[in-house]
């Protein structure tokens, strides 16, 4: 006869749900259709979406101890392995040419950050502690693996809406980023057309800039070795052109790999207690306010660079100095194309892109240090 | 020995001076304008559009050498002292719209050239007639590279 024990024993699921599992369970349905039916960024937010779905079910046993989520976790991400591993993939694929035949770009990327400070600020201001104000900061860099680094070391209980608004913002930059980049600019500005300056880059100096990049900066900004090191390794990789297999590695498989492993961890930290709070709500709202003023920075920088350069400079690159690399160069030709079919902007927004890669890294570098914290 | 075609093209006649200068090398002058015109394959093709019925004394049996000239030479003829669309940015050549004798509007699209994995639109930059596409689908471009060319404006 099963008695009233047995049934508990056997309905020990159901009697565990409680409503914040039952909302997280939406929230996981929410990123799973951002994911699958939207495609915003699919790959970072079909497996959120699923870590979250399954982290929340009641006792899930995946986030017990030795739970396959809970070692993903403390595998990849409490130690910043994963993030670091991405970056290795991320520089294979970078191509830093269009930025080493126009050097001067450089100054977008450093302008394309901006928005990562005054959030900083005003996450101050809403009564967020310095290490969280500065990992809710740190979304300005529209950089994924830069916003889980910076945020897993200084405010790890943020990751979750963290990395939510920094992948869903990235995948917004077209919806988001022309009409800022339309309301700052003159149709005249928009029309200013760039043409591409062909310069051959020869394999020595490809080979030499990530080396260069990394001692540069490593040095400057210690806790952004990491990451720098990190992308710029990959970057050597494929440069050199020796190491083909590895490279292949580091940018397919590798990095596929582990998209996987973080988003599952990544959706995993989102439970009720954590996830459920009004800081997810202003982490969501100063994430896009982040993103807005870097935009908006890049812009008007570039404007000044148009001034000094004598009216050779369209204002629309500045946007590319955003990271997000590469759609935000590829929103800035879209936008200078709607103008004049025969602008093409693309090399120099990618340019201005690929600085803006390095510039969040380096950001994230400065950020760390300005806390105190990394991985010294 | 300089050979003088006279060609019908769209109702439009043109004169083209051929001078062979080595058995690959021929100078070209058509409408004043001189062309170096290599040639770099030779072959007979059973439904080639050209009947050379108009030259009696060399229609067949003749030196095959100066009548290939004659082959590639129309649309060149055509581009004589007339614009080019070229390649904004090195890329690859993904797709191409138009073809030779083609009327196009201003703005459009000649070609899509993948350039940092991203489809650009190459547009018309003037209506009129284009007179030769230089290049096909999968192949690579430099900067500046002919893309195709326009009829006399």
């Amino acid at each position: 006869m099963a008695s009233a024990d047995t049934l508990g024993l056997l309905l020990q699921g159901v009697a565990n749900v409680t409503p914040q599992s039952v909302v997280m369970i939406g929230v996981a349905g929410v990123l799973l259709y951002l994911g699958i039916v939207r495609r915003y960024e699919p790959l970072l937010l079909l497996p959120i979406g699923a870590g979250c779905l399954l982290a929340n079910l009641p006792l899930s046993p995946l986030v017990a101890e030795d739970g396959m989520l809970r070692v993903l976790y403390d595998m990849g991400i409490r130690n910043e392995l994963f993030p670091l591993l991405i970056f290795i993939g991320i520089g294979a694929l970078t191509d830093f040419g269009p930025l080493l035949e126009n050097p001067r770009l450089v100054l977008l990327g450093a302008a394309g950050q901006f928005g990562i400070f005054l959030t900083l600020l005003l996450a101050l201001a809403l009564g967020f502690t310095r290490p969280e104000a500065a990992s809710i900061g740190i979304i300005g860099a529209i950089d994924g693996p830069t916003s889980i680094y910076v945020s897993g070391l200084l405010a790890p209980h943020l990751l979750g809406p963290i990395t939510v608004a920094a992948y869903s913002y990235m995948s917004l930059v077209p919806i988001l980023l022309p009409p800022i980049m339309r309301l700052l600019t003159t149709q005249k500005e928009r029309r200013i057309r760039m043409p591409y300056s062909q310069r051959t880059i020869s394999r020595r100096t490809r080979i030499l800039f990530p080396i260069v990049v990394t001692l540069l900066v490593g040095t400057l900004v210690p806790f952004a070795t990491p990451l720098i090191g990190m992308l710029m390794l990959g970057n050597l990789m494929k440069e050199s052109g020796v190491v083909e297999r590895l490279t292949q590695a580091s940018a397919q498989e590798i990095a596929n790999t582990v998209t996987l492993f973080l988003g599952l961890a990544i959706g995993s930290t989102m439970v009720g207690a954590e996830f459920l709070k009004p800081s997810t709500l202003a982490i969501l709202v100063l994430g896009i306010v982040a993103f807005t003023v870097d935009g908006i920075a890049g812009v008007l920088f570039a404007k000044l660079l148009n001034v000094a350069s004598g009216g050779k400079v369209n204002p629309l690159v500045g946007a590319a100095g955003i990271s997000a690399f590469p759609m935000a160069a590829r929103v800035v030709q879209k936008v200078a194309q709607e103008e004049d079919f025969e602008n093409f902007l693309l090399m120099h927004a990618m340019g201005a892109n690929a600085a803006g890669q390095v510039a969040s890294v380096v950001a994230g570098g400065v950020l760390l240090a300005l806390m105190g914290a990394g991985g010294a | 020995m300089m050979r003088r075609y006279t060609v019908g093209v769209r109702g439009r006649e043109f004169v083209i001076d051929v001078q062979e200068q080595a058995a690959d090398r021929f100078e070209v002058v058509v409408e004043g304008e001189t062309f170096d015109v290599t040639l770099s394959g030779d072959e007979d093709l059973p439904d080639a559009s050209i009947t050379p019925g108009y030259q009696p004394a060399r229609a067949t049996g003749a030196p095959v050498r100066p009548a290939p000239p004659a082959a590639p030479l129309p649309p060149r003829a055509i581009a004589a002292g007339t614009s080019t669309v070229s390649a904004p940015m090195p890329g690859v050549i993904l797709e191409v719209h138009v073809k030779a004798g083609d009327h196009v509007d201003r703005g459009q699209q000649i070609a899509v050239l993948e350039a940092m994995k991203m489809h650009n639109l190459i547009g018309a930059p003037r209506a009129g007639t284009i007179a030769e596409v230089c290049v096909a689908p999968g192949q690579a471009v430099g900067h500046g590279d002919a893309l195709v060319r326009y009829a006399e404006s």
